[in-house]
This record gives C-alpha cells, structure tokens and sequence, in this order.
C-alpha cells in the first residue's frame, strides 16, 4: 500500500451559489454548494476545493459562512481559494474553518507573502494556484483572474520560484482543458511535475474516467482536481432533491438537460475503475 | 488640434446633457434610442421583465417550430440564410436550426474588417462543426479608405463592417432565392435601444431598409467623402464595389418573399453567456485566450482587431463603453448583481485597447497624432473634462 | 446523569484548532481550546495538536509554560492524544529547519524526508495507509486494522519521528521508500502522524474510541 491518488472535489462558489464555467469563464449555476459539498464527502472525495469566483474582483473572500458550516461537518481537508491578499486574510479563512489556503493573484504580485505565509502557518497549509494558458507560440503562461489578466510569467519558472519560497502545493489548472471535457494537457503537467519536487494537483479537463486513469498512470501528481464530471453527475441524480437560489444564470438547472461531452461520473465509480487499474485510492466504504 | 469633423452624425446631436444612471442595471440615458421610465428604470430592464415574466416560450418554440415547417425545404436547397461570424451567438442560431430544426442553412459571413487569430479559429470550428458557409471580403483597398471615413466622420471606422453586415445577407438571400433571413438577438431590444419590435418576431424590410444607421445613408456618406477627403476618389471604386454595402430596396425583398430580419430572441430566450455554453459544447468555440480589452468577459465579438476601437469611441462619444453593454446585460439577465456590474466596470470600462492599436493605425493610414485629433474631436463636452492634462470622464458610474 | 466528558485541546497559538474542536462536538463531547494549567489538568482527556514549524512551537509552549503542563497531565494517566506536530513535540528534538529539542516525554528524533537524496515529493500530503508493528508491546488492533487491505488515513508533514524504543511503535506507513513510525502507543499516551480529525468517518472514529472507550491496552 502506498501513497494515495486524491480525488479532490472543486467547487466553484458565487455568493450563495455553486457556479461552472468552461475553460474557467461563464457563471452557470448549478446549485447550493453545502449540498454538493455533502454528497461529495459522502461518496468519499479525499478533499475539498473552495474557489470564491468573485473574489479578485471584491478584493474580498466572501466564504466564511459556507467554509464555517463545511468544517462542523465534514471531517477531510478543505482549501479555500480567492482573493487572498495578506497574512490576515489567510489567518480569517484558517479561522473559519479551512485547513489550507490557495493563493494565486497576491503570490503572483508579491512572491514574498508566499515565504512569510509558510514560516508562519506552516508550508503545508500553503497551496499556489497557477492558472496556465497556452500562447500562440507554444509557451504556457500564468493568469490571474479566471483565466483572464497576463502576468508575463512563464509557468514552468514560476513554478521553480514558488517552491523556492517555501509553498507546500501547487494547483495546476489547465485552463485550455477546463470544463471542455477534453482531458488533461498531460505535457504540461509533466513539465511541472518534473520541475519540482513540490506535491502537484492536476485541475481542467477530466471528461471520463479513461482521463482521470491517464493522468495518474503518466504523470506524478499528487491528486487530480475535478468540477464537471462530478458536478454534472450530481444535478443528474439529485436535482430534484435540491433547491437553488434564483440568482445567477439557472438557465441551465431550469432546462433540466445533460451534457453530451462530459460524462457524468459518480466519486466511487471513478475510485472504483482507478483501484482496478492499479491506482492506489482511498476506498469508498 | 487640426481636425475637426463634420456634423453628419445624427445620434450624438439628441443625447440628453445630464447623465443618469439606470437604477436596476448599469446603462445610462446616454445611449441612443433609450427609454427610463418614471422610476428611473432603463428600456433595457423592463425588457428584460418582460421577458422572465410575460412572454410563454413555450408557445414561442411551438411559433418557430410553424414558421420553419412553412419554410423547411426537402428539394436539396437552402432554406435559411443565417448571418455568422462564427461566434457563440450565429453559431448558437445556426446550429439548433440545422441540429434541433432540420432546416437547410446557409451562413453566410461578411468578413471582420481584420481577422483575429481566436476569430478566424472559431470560425473555422464552426463550419467544421458541420455548417455550410460563404464569406464575402469586399474590396480592401477600397474598404479601408471608407474605414478611415467612418471614423473621422462618424466616430467609429467599424461603421463600415456594421453597413455590410446588415446589407450582405440580404443581398445574398434575394440573390440565392432563399426567402428566410434568421439574426440571433434584436440588438435593439436585447440593448436597450428601441423597443418597438421587442414583442415581434421580425422586424419588416421596409422598416430597416430604410433605417439611416447614425441619421446618414451610404451613399451621403460616400459623396461626402468623394467631396472632401483627399484620400478618397471615385477611382477608388466601382459601383460594382458598393453592391454589398446596401440591402435591396424593401419593393425587391418584398417581392421576394423576404419578409425581413427574423429574430431567434424572439423564439427563444436569449442568454449570451447560454450561447457561449451551447457553442463551448457544440461548435467547438473558444474564448479568447486573454481578456478581452475594454471588458471582462472573454468570449464576446472576439473576431476583429477593429472592434475594441468600436467600443472605445462609443465610450468617448456616449461613455457608454465594452464592459458596461456586457455587464448591463449580465445584470438584466440576474446573472451578476448590480453591485457586481459597477465594480466590474470601475476596474474595466474605457481600458484602452491597446494590443491592435499598430494594426488600427496601418489599418486606416493614419498616424498617432492624426488618432488623437479625431477622437478628440468626438468627446462629448458635457461628458468629459481635461485637467492637469488629462481626459477625465465626468459621470464614472456609481 | 452523566458528566460530559471534556477534552482540552491544548494551544500553544501556533495553528487553528477548530478542527479537532469541530470533530470532538461532532462526536459529541465538551472540549475547550485552552493553555490554562488547571483547567488542562482537570480534563478528563488532552490533545496537543499542531500544523506548524517545531522550532515556531516549542519556542510558544515554552513561553506559555506549557511543557510542565503537558508533563504534569501525562502523569495523571489519563487519556493524552498526540497529532501530527503534537505527535512529534513528544520526542527528544528535531532537525525541522534548525536542531531544536523538544519535550523529552519519549525518547527518539524527528528527521526531515531527504527529498533531495531520495527524489521525494514533499511535504508527504495526501491519504496513505497504517500497517500494524507486530513487535508492539502494546496492541490496539480496533479501529486502525479493521481490514486487511490497510485502512487509510491523513498526512501532511515533512519530517518524521523515529523513536527510540521500537515497540511503542503502534503503526508505520510506507512513503518513497521510507517505512516511518505513523503512531505511537505508550501507557495512556496515543499519538499519530496522521490527522484523525480529517481522515474522515475512519479518523472519527479513532478519536471516539480513544477518549469514549480509553482504548483498550
């Protein structure tokens, strides 16, 4: 037995609604996310992803409440990401209840919050989130913002520089891949896996099982970060059990339709088809 | 400063001096054709109302499924001409009419004045997603001088794209024998500008051919051009060049059976960010891979190096710019908040499109300095102010 | 009419407590987050937790006093829990950054993974599994080896403890080749690696079987 395949569960949150984009821009609503968060713990993710979509552009974190509620219940690790800027931003989240914070824009503007967060709070408990975009000449760069602001940082160096500064973790989003179901960009991982010695999170582009199965059999991340195909899955047997608040685009949740290029996979069924193929998971009991 | 500009320019002579914010969304009483009722509520939103609570879909899909059998044709001909860029919007109505329909479309698409690479992309993925297109370019040389025109005269060089692409699907339909002419959202209604047609499913030839975009026709425009620009002669053109630039005449379409432009926001309700979803999935659209400059969206009117200038002048000459018509819209359709909107647009609105400046510049044969005169010439006084220097927009929003 | 049994968590203000403090409610006891002398002592069970720097801790629990409070508690022989920077403050020192020494209530050290030597990705972040010390003098098999294919449990850290004495070793756990000791069983004192508090329905379990049952000897 040996180190285990985390399957983490992202959810992206707008105020009192879980949101989905596709390649990490559009607002469609899904639902409540204590709801999600629920079922997921449940049906045996290894961990939770909180990303306040809207955060950057309050200059704010606005999850305390949802992050407070999460921890009274569900006893995996909770990381909570978006717009957090200092030490005190991160001391409020740590406080509400979340084990570890992911930070993006304010790592990127000021890479020594990154080393005086870590002394302070542990480097375990600091996660750097990278958002990487491929450019017309073939280079992947760092964004902020969902995807949209450039920072002229290369990916693969700023990786190096993050491990440098004392992070314990790196999210890796593909945001080519995200939510297309198209899969992982598994030339990317691989640069950044082999470029550090930092525990990699896979995020963007898990469309099936086969997927999430290529990854963990090519690539050695930690643990993969997965949206659609689990999100998906959830409204498609569980919509009826759930209310939503009529905010936000619930076009979609009114339609009541499935996708058609994105499977809709259940956690156990995807720990189910990893552990066959001889990938260490968690089992679900 | 050297220039100074004409007064052909009909909008910008009517709008009110004192600038008013819409209560609900994020527009103002600076924009065209706008309406604010007595609670200071804009067109746009009671629009907006209108539909989420008037207007039975249902019934409006049972509308479209009728008219589409009445023009379904089994004879291997066209039975739709669809006007697309490629983007999530065309490619959203050209798709479910092929896909959900069973119709016979043909999209048809007048070229960006200059292609983006995201642009050209989408294009292409869409016609690869399995639709039939034609494009029409018209003649470069010729178009760019009308370019320049448009925007020392008119405020916005992508005037010329905007004469064009209202006139070339019509041409074509009347052309290909192809009676249906399907647009995807009524820009009027879906933007806050004139509501009349909001409730109707198209509005008729001889209501818009007629339509004098910015109060001047084509060809004033062109005379007063050929009059008074040195830049442009009548060697520049051939009246077989301007074919494209103006519809047929409402008798002809009429005659054709044209009805006029068909709205697909009238049959179904019409949400841009469902449309970038629907075409994510379907017509294998991407957005662009950065931010958009002017706003904060990433997957609105990605085709044309031009259109961020577009916007830019409408911010200079109304201060209505890109991020405020995309966060308005968001906020009439409940999908950001208010509070959402105006911080999106303190950060966005007005940003200088920077990246297709040099391109611009090329574009329409112009220096820097020429720019600067022009849109200079286009600031609305009572809008902005210069202090130490520097332009400052009087009404940033609250 | 049953007393709640109360828990102190013991804090030395070097990382969050609330969530032991969330599963201990969960689980239904009374628990106080504290570094009061006599309110610790009066507890009927202890946990030293921690997600931290050893050299950042020991330098608060010393100004705190709590060293004598932690020793003093051990000594009634109640129930004492020990997780995953509590765990290893136990022993003689560590090299965490720089060579501190530590409480001295068990005798061992704590090594860093030797990420360089070894090509390792660290810190050792995710689920791994707990195999049983058949050479411990103390078995507890309830509920850590319920099942034969390894029951999974919550790390993340970057060094190691090594005791001294092999056979208080309850479990170890395998990472880039290194079997480490992954918890500890001497007299009253249980203490891990892992976090019980984030290992799920399993890691609940183990909390509520240490302080409802004082588990087994």
């Amino acid at each position: 037995m040996s180190l285990a395949m985390r399957i983490i569960s992202r959810l992206d949150i707008k105020g009192p609604n879980l949101v989905k984009g596709i390649n990490l821009e559009g607002l469609r609503v899904l639902g409540k996310p204590e709801s999600f968060a629920k079922f997921y713990y449940e049906q045996g993710a290894d961990e939770l992803f909180y990303q306040d979509v809207v955060a950057s552009l309050y200059g704010r974190n606005s999850l305390h409440d949802i992050i407070s509620k999460t921890a009274k219940e569900i006893f995996i690790p909770l990381t909570v990401g978006g717009g957090i800027r200092c030490i005190e931003d991160i001391s409020n989240i740590l406080k509400a209840g979340a084990d570890k914070v992911s930070i993006n824009t304010a790592a990127i503007g000021n890479p020594d919050l990154i080393s005086s967060a870590s002394k302070f709070f542990g480097a375990s408990t600091i996660v750097i989130s990278i958002e990487a975009i491929k450019q017309p000449d073939g280079r992947y760069m760092a964004f902020t913002d969902n995807g949209r602001n450039a920072t002229g940082k290369e990916v693969v160096s700023w990786a190096k520089e993050i491990e440098q500064l004392g992070a314990g973790e790196i999210q890796l989003t593909c945001v080519d891949q995200e939510g297309s179901g198209k899969g992982f960009d598994l030339g990317l991982i691989k640069d950044v896996t082999s470029a550090v010695t930092l525990p990699i999170v896979a995020h963007g582009g898990a469309g099936n099982m086969q997927h999430v199965l290529d990854l963990a059999e090519d690539v050695p991340v930690s643990g993969v970060a997965i949206s659609s195909l689990l999100h998906y899955d959830y409204i498609l047997h569980n919509r009826h059990l759930d209310g939503y608040e009529d905010e936000g685009n619930v076009e979609f949740l009114k339609s009541k339709r499935a996708l058609s290029n994105i499977d809709s996979v259940p956690i156990s069924q995807l720990k189910s088809f990893l552990i066959e193929n001889n990938i260490p998971c968690r089992k679900y009991e | 400063m050297t220039f100074k500009r004409s007064n052909i320019e009909q909008q910008i002579q009517h709008i009110p001096k004192e600038v008013k914010w819409c209560k609900k969304c994020v527009v103002s009483n600076q924009r065209p054709r706008i309406n604010f009722d007595e609670e200071g509520v804009c067109s746009g939103c009671r629009n907006t109302e209108y539909k989420n609570n008037d207007v039975d879909w249902l019934a409006r899909e049972k509308e479209l499924a009728e008219l589409l059998d009445q023009h379904r044709r089994t004879d291997g001909h066209w039975d739709v001409i669809v006007p697309s860029s490629g983007g999530k919007d065309s490619g959203y109505v050209a798709h479910q009419l092929r896909y959900k329909y069973g119709m016979n479309p043909l999209t048809v698409t007048w070229s960006p004045l200059q292609y983006t690479n995201i642009g050209f992309q989408n294009f292409e993925a869409c016609i690869d997603s399995g639709l039939t297109n034609i494009l029409a370019t018209p003649n470069g040389r010729f178009q760019r001088k009308l370019a320049r025109l448009c925007f020392e005269e008119l405020g916005d060089a992508f005037h010329v794209f905007v004469l064009g692409q209202i006139s070339y699907p019509f041409q074509m339909a009347k052309r290909l024998g192809i009676n249906l002419v399907f647009y995807g959202e009524n820009g009027e209604a879906e933007y806050a500008g004139d509501p009349n047609y909001a409730d109707k499913p198209y509005k008729p030839s001889e209501e818009w051919v007629g339509q004098h975009f910015k109060g001047v026709t084509f060809r004033e425009l062109l005379d007063y051009g050929l009059k008074h620009k040195d830049y442009l002669s009548e060697d520049d053109f051939t009246e077989s060049d301007l074919i494209f630039y103006e519809p047929p005449s409402a008798d002809e379409l009429t005659g054709a059976g044209i009805l006029g432009k068909h709205f697909y926001s009238y049959y179904h309700k019409w949400s841009p960010q469902e449309n970038y979803y629907y075409c994510a999935e379907n017509t294998g659209f991407k957005p662009n891979p950065e931010r958009t400059e002017g706003t904060y969206s990433k997957y609105s009117s990605l085709d044309d190096k031009m259109d961020g200038f577009h916007y830019y002048l409408r911010y200079i000459k109304f201060g209505l710019g890109r991020c405020l018509e995309e966060a308005a819209h968001e906020v009439r359709d409940g999908h950001i908040t208010r509070e959402e909107g105006v911080a999106l647009m303190q950060r966005y609105e007005g940003e200088f499109p920077q990246k297709y400046f040099e391109d611009f510049l090329k574009y329409l044969d112009i220096s820097e300095e020429h720019f600067w005169d022009v849109v200079n010439s286009w600031r609305a006084p009572h809008l902005w102010e210069k202090i130490n220097g520097e332009w400052l927009f009087k009404y940033p929003i609250k | 009419m049953n007393k709640p049994y109360k828990i102190a968590v013991i804090d030395y203000r070097i990382s969050n407590m609330y969530s032991i403090q969330n599963a201990l409610n969960m689980l239904g006891f009374e628990c106080e987050v504290t570094s009061d002398y006599s309110i610790i002592l009066a507890a009927d069970g202890a946990i030293l937790p921690g997600v931290g720097s050893f050299p950042e801790a020991m330098k608060h629990i010393k100004a705190l006093g709590l060293d004598k409070t932690i020793r003093d508690f051990i000594a009634t022989d109640k129930p004492f829990m020990g997780i995953c920077l509590g765990f290893q403050l136990l022993f003689d020192s560590s090299d965490e950054i720089e060579n501190t020494a530590g409480l001295s209530i068990l005798s061992g050290k704590v090594i860093e993974f030797p990420k360089k030597i070894k090509k390792m990705r660290v810190p050792h972040v995710g689920w791994n599994t707990i195999s049983k010390n058949n050479g411990a003098s103390t078995e507890i098999v309830s509920p850590f080896f319920d099942s034969d294919e390894g029951e999974y449990f919550y790390f993340v850290h970057s060094c190691y403890v090594v005791p001294e004495n092999k056979e208080i070793i309850h479990s170890t756990t395998e990472y880039g080749g290194i079997e480490f000791c992954s918890s500890i069983v001497n007299k009253n004192i249980f203490a891990c690696q892992f976090h019980p508090e984030k290992s799920g329905e399993k890691g609940m379990k183990v909390l509520s079987e240490m302080f409802n049952k004082k588990m087994e000897k």
